[in-house]
């Protein structure tokens, strides 16, 4: 139970279930997977039932959901980006879901796990690429090429350029992870202070304790924030070619 | 008549209220701290993207340390490369507000 780490372990909750020899089992991160998407589906349910002039609070923070994704897409990917307002939607709202829920005590924090987060990226990374192919045919090539550089350094920088496409991917999951997992172990590592050093010295790992946990509320968001608003960099690149 | 007129200046007022909170301070912070959040994992993906076609090149043609050490070096600078040009989107983003 001290143990930090502790939190992190995935198991299963009722029968192991294979199919085809993979391993399907129902886990505790399969059920907060769905917690997460049952509670954003219930949310915007009852935030976009009723559409009154005034709105109620629940109307309103969808609204503002909304209206700040919006923004973001066309400031970053500009109007071409308009047709995958659904997909960045979805992916912020679950993103900062699953964080926000991770935060509640007892829970299981899904993106602390990079097999998760690294799905999400690659499906972006896979994505984006499809988009960029189907968009520009060949020319899409054209990102690894940068204007202006002397041809005897073009095998090298493009060598580079692409292992620095091939980085996004990479970069994108274990920044969701990293600090998701990191945060937790944090807070745990505290928690477990508090109860070592008892009723005279937990104050000030207590006091810490708080602290870090606006501080994780602070960061699940931001972390959501920055994992969307990356897909819509990523997204640019492939909509409208400007190397 | 008057109601309405009071109700007007009231709308004015409030509105006045939200567009300067929007571009307050507190706004600006967390979009730094998200961007700060983004500049060390591009650097050390690319390292390690970089590292790993290596390690698996030398599988390929069995020439153990020689990728490895090729590949790290390039992916080092395909990383400081992510960095500047992350950091120049964060320049341009900024000249535009």
């Amino acid at each position: 139970m001290a143990n930090p780490m502790y939190q992190f372990n995935v198991h299963k909750i009722g029968p192991e279930i294979e199919i085809a020899g993979i391993n399907l089992s129902f886990t505790n991160s399969s059920l907060f997977m769905i917690l997460s998407a049952l509670t954003i589906s219930i949310f915007l349910f009852f935030g976009t039932k009723e559409k009154k002039i005034i709105p109620s609070k629940i109307q309103l923070i969808s609204e503002m959901l909304y209206s700040f994704i919006a923004k973001m897409i066309s400031d970053t990917a500009g109007s071409k980006a308009k047709p995958y307002f659904p997909f960045i939607f979805s992916l912020f709202v679950f993103v900062l879901i699953c964080n926000m829920i991770g935060m509640l005590p007892y829970s299981f924090t899904v993106t602390s796990h990079i097999i998760v987060t690294l799905i999400m990226a690659l499906f972006i990374f896979i994505a984006v690429t499809i988009i960029g192919f189907a968009k520009h045919g060949f020319k899409y090539l054209s990102i690894f090429i940068p204007k202006g550089v002397p041809k005897v350094l073009l095998p090298l920088i493009t060598i580079i350029e692409i292992i620095s496409y091939l980085s996004r991917p990479v970069s994108l999951s274990v920044r969701l992870f990293a600090n998701m997992m990191a945060g937790h172990t944090m807070l745990k590592v505290f928690g477990g202070f508090v109860v070592s050093l008892g009723v005279l010295g937990g104050w000030l790992p207590l006091s810490f304790s708080v602290a870090l946990t606006g501080l994780e509320i602070l960061v699940a968001f931001l972390q959501a924030y920055v994992f969307a608003i990356l897909t819509c960099i990523y997204l640019n690149d492939a909509l409208n070619l400007h190397h | 008549m008057s109601k309405i007129k009071d109700f007007k200046t009231r709308l004015k007022i409030a509105k006045e209220k939200i567009s300067n909170k929007s571009s307050s301070e507190e706004n600006k912070k967390g979009h730094f701290m998200g961007s700060a959040f983004r500049l060390g994992t591009e650097m050390v993906a690319a390292v390690g993207v970089g590292t790993i076609i290596g390690f698996i090149l030398d599988n390929w043609f069995d020439t153990k340390p020689l990728f490895i050490i090729i590949f790290f070096f390039i992916g080092s600078a395909a990383g400081i490369l992510n960095v500047i040009r992350t950091a120049k989107n964060m320049q341009s983003d900024n000249d535009r507000k």
